[in-house]
């Protein structure tokens, strides 16, 4: 990575280190999933590890087949590992039920879609509202809050509408909204402005970044987009399966005394 | 548990419903498939309702009295001493078969003559024309005319009919009895006339079958019951059977249930084809909904959630599918008497079934949610890692094969229980249910091979819009196999009725012909025998066979009576055949329809004294309980004749000609009482008519049975019989038709892409429209090929193993047919595409992006 993103990163470094909790949320523990690949056995992710404190916001990069997306799955349970461990809020996912880890995602978990992911027969509001509803809220209850939601991400006119008649980053946004609704503890973002153009990307990236320091999430992104990634704290850095570079290893204290921190 | 308290959750129905909201149009589509079976089922159940309501309704008027009384003698004294000390309204007939002259045409034609003295019917009344010719006949002395003979006959009220030897004035004519339907009438016009107009008629002096009657009217049942009972051991003495209303009414319940579980079962093979239907759609649905389930899943709605959202929209779908087929059943219920009216003996009342209704909406709702219960498994299957990934995910092949045995047995058990309530016999819905699956097994099958073909057929020297109409049948998420297993099966079911029909005419004409009788007459005395043969010689017809006939009774069987063996519990010896009248005939010969199974055939025998050498049919032999050697004594007219059996031979009963259960040889029985049956062979229609002519002219109580005018009459009942059946398993083809029509709309998003791209690339509305027409005609073709082979298999597999017979289907009409689904098929297809020239190339780009 070059100096000026290095420098970047070691700033939020600092910044967690004074202002952020230091809990681990996540914590991945010698990760590895294979998939059978005709005859052969494929191994997308070999042997990953690292911990995530609460808080932060971490951006996965790497090549495409590097294992991104299948990492991503895994932290947020939405698949099984080969071996290893995954642990989410100090809770091992991995050995989890599919009834346990529906509860996970609708109670500490939020989502953030390359291609929204909106449900098309729903509309605006109705889509915001599903994680909160799921929990047996009425919708009374819940719709105020809809409604804010909607408004903060810039489509408080536009809450009864189709995600058809809905431009792509205005679907995203409805995603956004989604996504924090319910207040999760940590939100993973798949590419989320992968499916826009850079302007309405940047538009996203700042009300994803907005929400998420309003509720003090922990984020973790998987992104091509490397201005995206470096407003993340931290960026770890995948090829073949395996972290080729992770700037959290980068010594903290060592930054505070270059800067003059105490 | 879980999943059924998910499917009370209030979240779950809205849910449900908002997304449901939208898209409710394409929805309902998914559930028509049962509108075509739940109509058929709600009609026939509700037509059974109304036969139900009308029976009871009109019970007296089945019988016309409370109670009947009949015999095949005249009531002996004790009898006529028990009919008066009932007292009360009575009325008495006496029912024959004679040869009736129409003098004005010079026309005769056996008829059923129906003797009448006092009040009949004693409930209801005799429909005629004029309308009081039918209360005014016996005081005048006059006839009453089937209506249909009249027509056919030209005979107007005022001419003149002879009927033996007295000539009698019409009143009228004769348009309904109550009791008796109107297909009665194609046995022989009814006639009837006063009762004293017997004598001097030489009618019952000599003859052959006669049924003596006596109503009663007996208001009070339980006077009815201790008459009833009273008279039961006078009623096996002289063999007088009894009827009252209650029996009549439970035999017409008995038919009429058979009937209508029969046709309901027909009903159902339509409603079960639509569930396959709603299979496939629902399976479609399934799969284009993968990614909002994954996104569900994602946020935290639970698998039993999810399930149960998809549940409550399968089952409001199948509630709508089985409503509107509820009420175009209830539509239907109106127009069905229509066909049943010449088989009925009464105007039907109508009333609305709310358990027609009921098992209508329930049956529809219930048979949709079974056939989605597949595709419907498969959510469970979708992974919340499918938004992340682009996988062409497929419902069915996701499932384990334990989920799949375990959802198709549940399917097939709800199916037998549906169907065994619905026919009250378990055993019943488990054949039925094993053969309908045979044959959709089979069908599909077959559906698969012809589809291969197809594919492999797509030759590069076909044009290309052909080639394109041939591969859109295999586009993804195509439900080909579905439609034409559907459509097919009702093709299945077209074809093998009106090829059996057909067979079963065959088999009855190949019977006549150049070398078989024409003309049958009876009754002919002996006094009368050579006079009758001289007359038909003179006539130039051609006598076939002149045989004698002894009518007997069978007295004792192994040496038991048949007092004692109907008193003989232990014994299944059916009744028929120890109570019936026999007719009996001696020669020293075989004709060309017995041939001997067992024993050995003896010609001649030495007398009434001596233990006679018998031949008895197959037929009975079982009934009887005989094997070769045992004895059976026969009482002919008061004299005993003891016999053996010698031979059981096989008798073709078909034969036009008389066939006969017992057969004496020669030497025994030619001074018995006897009368001839004479088969007679005439070059044509004109020779048969003036041949009859002539002998019941000179012989008017002899009967004639002219057997084309006997054939016509056989053809036309079956054909009643067969439109009925045709009609329900008309049901099926608009399944078929109802579920093509639903992908057609269902695959239209994409059907449009595809044809907006080809005008992209460059194709005319011609050439798309080519392409359109190939693929519906493709599928026309497929599905009438694939049931209509199988129904020449079927029927052919009836010709060589029932009828046994050489089947040659009708091709020509097996034609026909198929053009006519081909055709169907085409029609149905563009009237589903025509929006998509409505699309104007530009929206590709829509399309691209949205």
């Amino acid at each position: 990575m070059d100096v000026a993103v290095q420098s970047v990163t070691h700033s939020n470094n600092l910044y967690n280190l004074f202002f952020m909790k230091n809990s681990p949320i996540l914590t991945v523990t010698d990760l590895t999933k294979t998939f059978p690949s005709g005859k052969k056995l494929l191994t997308v992710l070999n042997s990953v590890s690292f911990t995530i404190n609460e808080g932060n916001s971490c951006a996965i990069i790497g090549p495409s087949g590097s294992g991104k997306t299948t990492l991503l799955g895994l932290c947020a349970g939405l698949d099984k590992p080969t071996s290893g461990s995954v642990k989410l809020d100090h809770q091992s996912i991995s050995e989890m039920s599919e009834n346990e880890l529906t509860k996970i995602r609708n109670e500490k978990i939020g989502f953030v879609f390359q291609s929204f992911q909106l449900i098309p027969t729903l509309t605006a509001i109705e889509n915001v509202m599903v994680p909160i509803e799921l929990r047996g809220v009425p919708y009374k209850e819940v719709e105020n809050q809809a409604k804010e939601l909607l408004k903060k991400v810039g489509l408080g006119d536009r809450t009864h509408h189709y995600p058809t008649q809905l431009s792509g980053g205005e679907q995203q946004r409805v995603g956004l909204a989604r996504a924090f609704i319910h207040k999760p503890d940590i939100l993973f973002a798949d590419e989320p402005t992968g499916n826009l153009d850079s302007e309405t990307g940047e538009q996203i990236e700042s009300l994803l970044f907005d929400l998420n320091k309003d509720q003090g999430t922990t984020l973790i992104i998987v992104t091509h987009d490397p201005n995206l990634a470096q407003k993340c704290n931290r960026i770890i850095e995948l090829s073949k399966g395996r972290i080729k570079s992770d700037t959290s290893d980068v010594p903290v204290v060592e930054e505070a005394a270059k800067l003059g921190v105490d | 548990m879980n999943l059924i308290r998910e499917f009370f959750n209030s979240y779950n129905w809205k849910l449900a419903f908002r997304d449901a909201r939208p898209q409710w149009k394409s929805l309902l589509l998914y559930s028509s498939a049962v509108i075509a079976g739940v109509a058929a089922l709600v009609a026939i159940l509700s037509f059974r309702s109304d036969i139900l309501l009308t029976v009871d309704d009109q019970s007296k008027e089945l019988l016309g009295a409370d109670l009947e009384l009949r015999s095949n003698q005249p009531f002996p004294e004790p009898v006529i001493a028990f009919i008066d000390s009932i007292g009360g309204s009575t009325a008495d007939a006496v029912e024959f078969n004679s040869m009736v002259l129409f003098n004005e045409s010079g026309d005769n034609r056996l008829s059923q003559i129906r003797a009448i003295d006092g009040p009949f019917p004693i409930y209801g009344t005799i429909e005629s024309e004029p309308a009081e010719a039918a209360r005014i006949y016996r005081e005048q002395g006059s006839a009453l005319v089937e209506q249909s003979a009249m027509n056919q006959y030209n005979i107007s009220p005022g001419d003149t009919i002879r009927i033996g030897n007295i000539d009698v004035p019409v009143a009228g004519s004769l348009v309904s009895v109550p009791g008796e339907a109107g297909a009665f009438s194609l046995i022989g016009p009814r006639i009837y006339i006063p009762k004293n107009l017997l004598d001097g008629s030489g009618l019952l002096d000599r003859g052959s079958r006669v049924q003596y009657k006596s109503y009663f009217e007996i208001q009070n049942t339980e006077e009815l019951s201790s008459i009833v009972e009273a008279f039961r051991p006078l009623s096996r003495e002289h063999r007088v059977r009894t009827e009252t209303v209650e029996s009549r009414k439970e035999d017409f319940e008995a038919i009429v249930d058979n009937l209508s579980k029969f046709l309901g079962l027909i009903a159902f093979i339509a409603l079960l084809l639509g569930g396959l239907g709603v299979s496939s759609a629902i399976y479609v649905y399934i799969k284009r909904k993968t990614s909002v389930v994954a996104t569900l899943r994602c946020l935290g709605m639970s698998s039993e959630k999810i399930l149960s959202t998809f549940a409550i929209q399968i089952a409001a779908l199948g509630f709508f599918g089985a409503a509107v087929g509820t009420g175009i059943g209830l539509l239907l219920q109106l127009y069905l008497p229509t066909l049943f009216t010449d088989l009925l003996p009464f105007d039907i009342v109508q009333a609305i079934s709310f358990q027609a209704i009921g098992l209508g909406l329930f049956t529809g709702v219930l048979i949709s949610i079974v056939f989605s219960l597949i595709p419907l498994a498969g959510i469970n299957k979708i992974s919340p890692m499918l938004t992340l990934r682009k996988i062409d995910f497929s419902p069915l092949s996701a499932l384990s094969k334990k989920t799949k045995i375990l959802t198709a047995s549940i399917t097939l058990a709800v199916l037998v229980l549906i169907i065994g309530f619905l026919t009250e016999s378990f055993m019943v819905a488990v054949v039925f249910t094993a053969g309908i699956l045979f044959f959709t097994f089979i069908l599909w099958t077959l559906s698969g091979f012809l589809m291969a073909t197809v594919k492999g057929l797509r030759l590069k020297s076909l044009p290309y819009t052909s080639r394109q109409g041939m591969a859109n049948l295999f586009r993804p998420n195509n439900q080909t196999s579905m439609l034409v297993t559907t459509l097919g099966m009702g093709m299945l079911l077209i074809g093998t009725l009106y090829l059996s029909q057909d067979m079963l005419l065959q088999r009855i004409q190949l019977q006549s012909g150049e070398e078989m009788p024409n003309l049958v007459f009876y009754d002919i005395q002996s006094d009368q025998n050579e006079g009758v043969l001289q007359t038909i010689r003179d006539n130039d017809g051609q006598i076939m066979q002149n045989v004698p006939i002894v009518s007997m009774r069978l007295a004792s069987r192994k040496g038991q009576t048949v007092s004692e063996i109907q008193a003989d519990t232990t014994m299944e010896i059916r009744n028929w055949v120890l109570r019936r009248e026999y007719r009996v005939t001696y020669r020293d010969h075989l004709t060309e329809s017995e041939t001997i199974l067992e024993g050995e055939w003896i010609p001649e025998a030495d007398g009434l004294d001596s233990v006679v050498p018998i031949s008895v049919a197959e037929q009975i032999v079982d009934d009887l309980q005989v094997e070769l050697g045992d004895s059976l004594s026969f009482n002919v007219q008061g004299i005993p004749v003891q016999t053996v059996i010698a031979s059981i031979r096989e008798v073709n009963f078909q034969r036009p000609e008389p066939n006969f259960f017992v057969l004496f040889p020669k030497g025994v029985l030619e001074s018995a009482p006897q009368f001839f049956a004479t088969t007679v062979n005439a070059a044509d229609e004109d020779l048969a008519i003036n041949i009859q002519r002539a002998v019941v002219s000179d012989f008017p109580n002899i009967s004639a049975v002219d057997i084309s005018v006997a054939l016509r009459s056989v053809q036309e009942f079956l054909d009643k019989i067969a439109m009925a059946i045709q009609f329900m398993a008309l049901f099926s083809i608009f399944t078929g038709f109802i579920v093509l029509a639903s992908s057609i709309a269902i695959s239209r998003k994409q059907r449009t892409k595809e044809s907006v791209l080809l005008r992209t690339l460059g194709a005319n509305k011609t050439q798309i429209s080519s392409i359109q027409t190939t693929e519906y005609a493709l599928l026309g073709l497929l599905a009438s090929l694939a049931g209509l082979i199988l129904a020449v298999v079927a029927s052919w597999g009836l010709a060589y193993f029932y009828f046994e017979l050489a089947f040659v289907p009708d091709l020509v009409t097996l034609f026909i047919i198929s053009i006519l689904v081909v055709l169907s098929s085409v029609l149905i297809g563009w009237t589903g595409s025509r929006h998509i020239f409505k699309h104007s190339p530009l929206e590709i780009l829509r399309l691209e992006t949205s």
